[in-house]
């Protein structure tokens, strides 16, 4: 058996014995704890001069009369083993930072799990059909979690996000169907490596990509809140647990830009290329109108979700230059802002509980009363600033230098977005951490003892991904050279 | 071996971050053991004992290569023996000036953090390399302007400082984006350089290039940062805002001049922006009354300086200046803080006075220092700035003129400073109560006070290192206008501030900064405010609302008009079940 | 009179079909309506049962095995259903049940 689905089955147990009455937070730390090592060991093993798919399992799961046969195939090649680490490891942080003491404490545990469940198997499926349904999967847990224990507003928050999100996968679903239908009925197959290998042998006439591609990109721009296609992620992640948006905007937001990445760009490049000013212009819609209003924010949780949907423009910039720079830069990113972006919200979490209180104009001086969580937020700001030394420099870096011969106006545009991403960023340490303390938080306290071990761990990863990059990239070039046949 | 510079530091400074928080002490032992061993690294460079080491490559791409090496050329070599030793003596310093502050422990790591940087900019052997450690050092700046960050003026001083220096990094990468795709590569390599020559990119990328130095080194019109850094403990300012890391931005178009020189349109740019930063901080700063601002834009004046020597094509000039400017200044700073540690943080050189006879030894090194600075003959800041106007009377006559205006007015507020904090009658209870300052504070004074005088002669070494004098065109004019001018400030300084003890002399042009402040606060900020607001408006309005909510309501429109159809009779849903389905079959088959 | 065709089959399922539609729409009672329903679904295996005779292939005979086997599994859920409305209702006419219209 491979080691993925071990990944799977440790996460299916642990609900199971949740719903058994099982002890919740210790049960889903236990299988969290288990999968990061797992994931490790996996990124040990892994091959990494070696392109193609690894650990793979693949057996007939359903053939229905019509339709391709549906398989479950599983591997990882170099682009989706980094986004598992990041599960793994997200998921670890997420359920240690969760309150023990919560309602509904088992339903909110399996949820957590089932959402990391349904992201880990969308990132190794290797069927476009398990693909699809595993994010689906996961859409359901995320309404629930924000739903039942979000923060304000959250029923219509929670609704909002499932039906935007629902209609995005619908149109991703159509984009999956338009792919398929312009494919010869004989070499029809929802096998990604033979579909791949297949458009690459006999590409399609760019006129017969071009409706495919468009249904793809809306897709999957959906669920990575690509401008104007955004609304759902700001206060959808302001309202959720801390959990829950550490584990969507860290992880499950991902899926977008993975099945770009895995799908749409490498089958359908004719369609890519015909719509690449749409995307373009589309993109600095993220990083200008977004960035700025993420700067207009008045409380923490909401700028934190801006700032997240507009840092999605430096990816889609990579993914629209379509050079071996920019997607390497493209999959660091991704895992860099996943780490970033969790470590914040976690952040945000605590800040909320504890000096109940997320507003900026009625917080301030709490690196005070809080040093190690002032700590772990300048951290996760300088990494989502782009400073140097943490992880999400080299993965901007590269995507600059990507996309820099083709476009380099437009990239200096976008690389406009460090300073604006500075002022809000420094803006909310200031806002929050520095300065007068005021009467109503002088109480507060910090994060003591295990408790810090999320965060120690969220902060070791960006460290290292940051001094050495070279450790991730060496797996991340061969599955651009392997997947993409990149130069 | 060589690594050891940067790790160091680099080792100190996460040590005390992770774990020695807690332990002051050890925080501060372990901090000033890792400047020591990066001096005595950099000495050991300097003496030809330890080499550079092989490169390490960070990003090994199709296209793109980036290497962390070392270079270790005589440019370096200068420029890490006067970092390394500048701070190495301002740690020490620290352990007095600091003795009291419960947060030392976090001011010694990010101190070794700032260090680390700082001599990564140093040995950089490529522009992403330099681009890495520059941002670090914008980053340790901030932490430690930030360092008491429960005012609200420290904080919002750090934060201006890192914006400030972002909008200039923001050109650097552009900068290093351009000559990487005209160039091929990212590497300090003037033969790849050759791919720029002629072409319309050079002054370009000269130019980019050249915002990082603007924002880095606090030039016009990115220098509003540099006066509130001073919100700092004052260690900090010596180091960092004075003697080093804005220095770097010096030195870094000393280190890229191969691609400056491509350009002489970019040349004459650099110049004219290194002498009206020159004579504008200079103007500001006689009308300051907080001693550590009257540095602060002395030292943004001396930075004019030194950019307007490279936009003439003299980096020795540069160089030279750079590093006697780097003792002086700091032996000033930490003169000017030791004031402040005696006077319990009063700033206002108009509340202190007389406080040279309770403090003698501060007295004279200060006023060693303000006499280097100013220019008075046979120190060493009179030999560097010579060269500088040198340099400026070969090439831009018209700023030649500019800096030697200056000169008379450093000598004028160096004066200024010096005869109304020190001299005079005490003026507050805290002045007439003054004690000198520790021994751990006075040695680096007396240390760097020998350095600021003897920095200057030949026997020093630093145009030896520098790769010999400059011996062409000495213009005999030079030493002239500019004694003259010096003369001329200290006589002015002198009748007008003797016995003085109130400002004599009131301009509010120069009083409030030329305005800068204001002009920014109602333009760039209000305009970035407006238009966020604006944005978020239209964010949460049109796009949030009118096309989200509205493509819900049209559905749920439709939703309410079909609902009218189900009227919850099952026998009526059956019924038109089978009148649709007859229908369907009817369509199929009943042709 | 010799032998049944398929035709006669077909008529005979869809006469059955009509009766229980008919039944369906008219009748008022849930459970005739319910009864009706069964009749429909038996016409149609009725039919399926004498294509599989006339084309000499088996699979129409399993598929009604597979709809008896539905039918009698949503019998049971479907009186049980009755059987609780009824208790909290105390009715089984179609007209007073419209919970779910409001």
């Amino acid at each position: 058996m491979s080691p993925l689905t071990i990944l799977l089955l440790v996460e299916a147990a642990a609900i199971g014995l949740i719903l058994l009455g099982a002890s919740p937070k210790k049960v889903s730390l236990v299988a969290a704890g288990t999968n990061f090592l797992l994931s490790l060991w996996i990124y040990a093993q892994f091959p990494a001069g070696v392109g193609g798919y690894h650990f793979v399992e693949n057996h007939s799961w359903i053939a229905l009369g019509g339709l391709p046969e549906i398989r479950y195939h599983v591997g990882v090649d170099g682009i989706s083993l980094p986004l598992v680490l990041l599960t793994t490891l997200v998921t670890l942080a997420a359920i240690w930072v969760a309150p023990a003491k919560i309602k509904r404490a088992s339903e909110f545990y399996s949820y957590l799990l089932l959402l990391s469940l349904g992201a880990l198997g969308a990132f190794v499926s290797l069927d476009l059909f398990f693909f699809y349904a595993f994010h689906e999967f996961a859409l359901i847990p995320t309404f629930l979690l924000i739903g039942i224990w979000g923060a304000e507003n959250r029923q219509f928050v929670s609704l909002q996000l499932t039906l935007y999100l629902g209609l995005g996968s619908l149109v991703l679903l159509a984009g999956i169907i338009a792919l398929l239908g312009v494919v010869p009925a004989e070499e029809r197959t929802f096998d990604i490596p033979r579909l791949t290998d297949y458009l690459r042998e006999n590409p399609l006439a760019t006129s017969q990509q071009m409706l495919p591609f468009l249904l793809l990109a809306i897709g999957f721009g959906t669920l990575v809140s690509l401008f104007p296609f955004h609304s759902w992620a700001p206060f959808g992640y302001a309202s959720a647990p801390a959990s829950a948006a550490m584990l969507h905007a860290g992880v499950l937001k991902k899926f977008g830009l993975y099945g770009l990445l895995r799908v749409a760009m490498p089958l359908l490049p004719g369609g890519a290329e015909a719509w690449k000013p749409w995307i373009l212009a589309l993109l600095l819609g993220n990083i200008l109108f977004i960035g700025l209003t993420t700067i207009a924010q008045k409380e923490l949780p909401a700028m934190l979700g801006f700032s997240s949907v507009m840092h999605m423009g430096y990816l889609f910039l990579g993914l629209a230059c379509w050079n071996a720079l920019g997607v390497s830069g493209v999959v660091l990113l991704m895992v860099a802002h996943g780490l970033s972006a969790a470590l914040l919200f976690a952040v945000a979490g605590e800040v909320r509980e504890r000096a109940g209180e997320i507003r900026f104009a009625e917080l301030g001086g709490l690196a005070r009363r809080m040093p190690f969580v002032a700590v772990a937020f300048l951290v996760g700001s300088f990494a989502s600033v782009g400073v140097p030394g943490l992880a999400n420099f080299p993965g901007e870096l590269l995507i600059f230098f990507g996309s820099w011969k083709s476009q380099p106006l437009l990239t200096a545009v976008v690389v406009w977005g460090i300073v604006i991403s500075a002022v809000y960023q420094l803006r909310a340490v200031r806002a929050v951490f520095y300065g007068d303390l005021p009467q109503h938080l002088a109480e507060t306290g910090d994060v003591e003892g295990v408790a810090r071990i999320p965060y120690v761990l969220l902060m070791a990863a960006l460290l290292i991904l940051g001094i050495w990059p070279g450790t991730l990239l060496g797996v991340v070039g061969s599955g651009v050279k392997g997947f993409l046949s990149l130069n | 071996m060589a690594w050891l510079l940067l790790l160091a530091p680099l080792t100190s400074a996460f040590l005390v971050w992770v774990a020695l928080r807690p332990y002051p002490r050890l925080s501060q032992a372990v901090s000033i053991a890792a400047s020591g061993l990066a001096f005595l690294t950099a000495l050991g460079i300097a003496l030809g004992k330890v080499g550079a080491p092989a490169a390490l490559s960070w990003v090994d791409l199709p296209g793109l290569r980036i290497e962390i090496g070392m270079t270790l050329d005589s440019l370096a070599r200068l420029m890490l023996l006067m970092v390394t030793g500048v701070a190495f003596l301002i740690h020490v310093y620290s352990l007095g000036y600091m003795a009291e502050d419960p947060g030392r422990a976090r001011f010694f790591g990010e101190l070794s953090l700032f260090l680390a940087s700082m001599i990564g900019i140093i040995v950089s052997t490529n522009f992403v390399m330099m681009y890495i450690f520059w941002e670090l050092v914008g980053v340790s700046s901030y932490l430690l302007i930030g360092f008491w960050f429960e005012k609200n003026s420290a904080a919002d001083a750090a934060r201006k400082a890192f914006l400030a220096n972002r909008v200039g990094d923001f050109g650097f990468l552009l900068g290093i984006l351009t000559f990487w795709a005209t160039c091929g590569t990212v590497a300090f390599d003037p033969g790849a350089a050759r791919g720029l020559a002629g072409n319309w990119l050079a002054p370009v990328a000269a130019l980019l290039l050249f915002c990082g130095c603007v924002g880095k080194s606090a030039q016009i019109p990115l220098h509003v940062w540099l006066p509130d850094a001073m919100e700092g403990p004052t260690p900090v300012s010596a180091l960092i805002h004075a003697a080093t890391m804005v220095a770097a931005g010096v030195y870094m178009l000393c280190r890229i001049f191969f691609v400056l020189e491509l350009s002489p349109e970019a040349l004459s740019v650099i110049a004219w922006t290194g002498g009206i930063t020159a004579l504008v901080a200079a103007l500001i700063a006689t009308q300051q009354n907080d001693i550590k601002r009257v540095l602060a834009y002395s030292t943004m004046s001396q930075l004019g300086y030194m950019v307007l020597a490279v936009g003439c094509a003299s980096t020795t000039a540069a160089m030279f200046h750079l590093t006697t400017h780097g003792f002086f200044k700091a032996l000033l700073f930490m003169g000017a803080g030791s004031v402040l540690h005696a006077l319990h943080h009063e700033q206002d050189i108009w509340r202190m006075g007389g406080v040279g006879r309770k403090m003698p030894l501060t007295f004279v090194t200060f006023g060693i220092g303000a006499a280097a600075l100013a220019g008075i003959p046979g120190l060493s800041g009179f030999f560097s700035k010579e060269e500088i106007l040198q340099a400026a009377a070969r090439n831009e006559p018209v700023l030649f003129w500019m800096a030697a205006f200056t000169a008379a007015l450093t000598a004028f507020y160096m004066t200024r400073i010096t005869l109304v904090a020190f001299l005079g009658k005490p003026r507050t209870k805290a002045a007439e109560h003054a004690k000198e300052s520790p021994f751990v504070m006075g040695f680096p004074l007396i240390v760097l006070s020998v350095l600021a005088v003897i920095a200057g002669y030949s026997f020093f070494g630093i145009e030896h290192l520098l790769g010999g004098h400059e011996a062409e065109g000495k213009n005999p004019l030079v030493p002239m206008a500019s004694l003259t001018a010096v003369l001329l400030g200290l006589t002015a300084g002198a009748i007008t501030y003797g016995r003085a003890n109130q400002e004599r002399i009131a301009i509010p042009l120069f009083e409030r900064k030329f305005y800068f402040d204001e002009i920014y606060d109602w333009t760039v900020l209000k305009l970035q405010e407006e238009s966020a607001r604006l944005l978020a408006w239209a964010d949460q309005w049109i796009v949030g609302f009118v096309l989200v909510r509205g493509g819900a309501f049209v559905v749920s429109l439709g939703g309410e008009m079909l609902r009218l159809l189900q009227a919850g009779n099952l026998r009526e849903y059956a019924f038109l079940f089978a009148l649709g389905a007859g229908g369907i079959l009817l369509l199929l088959f009943g042709r | 009179m010799g032998t049944p065709t398929l035709g006669h089959y077909l008529v005979l399922s869809g006469l059955l079909f009509a009766i229980g539609l008919a039944g369906v729409i008219v009748r008022r009672d849930l459970l005739i309506m319910y009864m009706c329903l069964e009749i429909m679904l038996n016409a149609a295996n009725l039919s399926l049962v004498a294509f599989s005779r006339f084309s000499h292939q088996v699979r129409g005979q399993v598929l009604v095995f597979f709809v008896i086997t539905v039918a009698a599994v949503e019998v049971a859920v479907g009186l049980a259903l009755l059987v609780s409305l009824y208790r909290m209702k105390r009715t089984t006419k179609a007209e007073e049940i419209t919970a779910l219209k409001f």
